[in-house]
């Protein structure tokens, strides 16, 4: 069962050097349904990236909770949260973020070296198959001669991997021309039913958003609407 | 956790910065690792070549000259030792053996030295060959290198190879030939490029009494006091320490130099430390640069990189994992330069040896010694050591800001 997610007097405010600290995101509550899929929209600078930076535990809020069903992010230091991130949750960028030199195969299959001297045969099996899913045919080929859209399938692949229950997209279309950019959307939206996982997904692309069950809106750091 | 995947692909990704890097680093450790080997080389060598030579007499002069042309045979002009002080000596009931070293002439570059059939065969030490102990002042036994037939006859050219006369040559001794009766084994030491002739054949080549009475085709000693020529240098062979010493301490002052080539060479050797122990400072300065150049060329990178290791963070990778990645890249590029450096080291002393040998005739031992082992052990543990803080610092930036970043 996926998670779901409470957000309770979160804020992230930022110290400035002689001035009041720079509150950049204030949400004072947040829920998110269990394997459902939420959008998070607003314009540039209105706190998006930092919002799922907290609900992955990237970034740890300056005051509140989050609430991952009974984990608090807020209260785990970095080492817990980098290892409840690798345990829950699969991440989607805007920009790929796959690394250079290695091919398809070997970028999905980075997380498990995290923890994994070896790779297991089978994870090793689901990695191609993954692979094959979104739609890469040559797993063995370099990730870096591949087309943008070719390279965020790859990166869906990875998020899914370890079959994940939270599934986090920062601008996953952005980067991506409207054709491959709606393909990528389906697929993740898809695949994320498919893992019955929770999706939330950042996004100024109104094709995918529409594919949400709800959307959020982000204004100057705080939650102004949904849709 | 397996960080070697990652830590080799970017590696490869930057193969030539990388195999630069390799090669700064060998290019120092070398330097320090070359030094160091030929120097020992060097100081083995050259005293395994002065081996035989217990004490060496001269006329008063450069104690190191009459070592380096007696037992090394660099060419210069000694001043001769009166012939009666060789006879003296050789009646010394203290010396093993006892024989002149008379040079002057040669044979196409390679000195023939009028010497006495006990140094030919080192008072015994030595077995020939091919061949025999010259027996007449019209025989000669040959060095090891020396490219002569056993029955060959040749004609002496007064002077050392390097004087010559107007038309390029030196001047034939006419009349005067010697016959390869003998070939000695190789030494190691100058002498293997050397013709061993009866000290009494250089004698009558350049018109000088014989060293013994008239009609008397006799060699070696006991010679006669009235007829014995000057000689530049006479080498004694002690039959013990204690007479090493009272030979040298009788043959000081009047007129002669006693000297113990060991010492000599002792004396040089000092010197040449000096100039070794600041080749090696230069050279581990040299090191040490090149590890804080290096360092700050990681640190570089490791800026340009701060978002992919942001994203490996991301990606829930632990700091142990980060940490080993960029490690394992700057410590596998000191390791490898290091072992490289000893290689490169070695290859370049073994090099000179053979340059030096060619040159001098001295065979130099070369090995890899403690000295070598610590200079790479240095270099790699010290750039191991400096690894850890770029690695450090990549697992200690925040994850958000760098995602954040425009980079």
């Amino acid at each position: 069962m996926a998670p779901a997610l409470c957000l309770d007097g979160v804020r992230l405010a930022y110290p400035q050097p002689g001035l009041a600290p720079m509150i950049a995101l204030d949400v004072p509550e947040l829920a998110v349904r269990a394997g459902s899929r939420v959008g998070i929209a607003g314009p540039s600078g209105s706190g998006k990236t930092s919002l799922l930076h907290l609900i992955s535990g990237i970034e740890r809020p300056s005051a509140g909770r989050i609430l991952w069903n009974d984990a608090d992010l807020a209260a785990m230091s970095e080492n817990a949260r980098d290892r409840w991130r690798r345990e829950h949750v699969g991440l989607v960028f805007q920009e790929f973020h796959l690394f250079p030199g290695l091919s398809a195969l070997a970028n999905v299959l980075l997380p498990l070296r995290f923890d994994h001297l070896r790779v297991p045969p089978e994870m090793a099996e689901r990695a191609k198959a993954l692979l094959a899913e979104v739609g890469v045919a040559s797993p063995d080929r370099s990730a870096d001669v591949m087309s943008r859209g070719e390279r965020q399938r790859i990166a869906i692949a990875r998020a899914l991997l370890r079959a994940p229950r939270i599934l986090l997209a920062d601008e996953p279309t952005a980067n991506l021309d409207a054709e491959t950019g709606a393909a990528v959307a389906e697929l993740l939206v898809e695949r994320a039913a498919a893992a019955g996982a929770t999706l939330i997904v950042i996004s100024h692309d109104q094709a995918l958003l529409e594919r949400l069950d709800v959307t959020h809106r982000l204004v100057a750091g705080r939650l102004v609407g949904a849709s | 956790m397996n960080p070697f995947a990652l830590a080799w692909a970017d590696l490869r990704r930057a193969r030539w910065a990388a195999l630069a890097l390799i090669a700064l680093i060998a290019v120092a450790v070398a330097i320090g690792v070359g030094v160091s080997a030929q120097e020992r080389a060097i100081r083995q060598g050259g005293a395994r070549a002065a081996n035989d030579f217990d004490i060496v007499i001269g006329a008063p002069g450069s104690q190191t000259q009459l070592v380096l042309t007696a037992v090394y045979l660099q060419e210069a002009a000694l001043p001769l030792v009166p012939g009666s002080v060789l006879t003296r000596v050789a009646a010394e009931p203290g010396a093993k053996y006892v024989s002149p070293l008379a040079f002057g002439d040669s044979l196409r570059g390679q000195p023939i030295v009028g010497v006495t059939a006990d140094f030919v065969t080192r008072g015994g030490r030595l077995t020939l060959a091919d061949g025999r102990v010259f027996a007449s002042d019209e025989e000669a036994v040959i060095g090891a290198d020396v490219k002569l037939a056993l029955g060959q006859k040749i004609t002496p050219t007064h002077g050392a190879s390097h004087e010559k006369d107007a038309a390029g040559d030196g001047h034939n001794h006419e009349g005067v030939a010697y016959e390869v009766v003998g070939r000695l084994p190789r030494t190691g030491s100058p002498w293997d490029r050397a013709i061993l002739v009866p000290i009494e054949a250089v004698w009558e080549a350049h018109a000088l009494p014989s060293g013994h009475a008239a009609g008397d085709e006799k060699i070696g000693s006991p010679w006669d006091g009235e007829n014995v020529a000057g000689v530049p240098a006479i080498l004694v062979k002690a039959a013990s320490v204690a007479d090493a010493y009272r030979l040298r301490a009788k043959y000081r002052g009047d007129g002669v130099m006693a000297v113990f080539p060991g010492e000599v060479l002792v004396d040089l050797y000092a010197t040449m430390g000096d100039v070794r122990a600041m080749m090696s400072g230069l050279a581990l300065a040299a090191q040490c640069l090149v590890l804080v150049s290096i360092l700050i060329g990681v640190l570089a990178v490791l800026s340009a990189r701060r978002r992919q290791i942001a994203v490996l963070r991301a990606l829930g990778a632990p700091r142990g994992f980060v940490f080993a990645v960029i490690w394992l890249q700057i410590a596998g590029l000191v390791a490898a330069g290091a072992v490289l450096g000893l290689g490169l080291g070695v290859g370049a002393a073994y090099g000179l040896s053979q340059l030096a040998e060619a040159r001098f005739g001295v065979a130099l031992p070369l090995s890899i010694g403690p000295d070598e082992w610590t200079t790479v052990a240095i270099a790699a543990g010290l750039g191991m050591v400096l690894a850890a803080i770029p690695a450090a610092i990549g697992y200690r930036q925040s994850i958000a800001a760098a995602l954040k970043a425009d980079l």
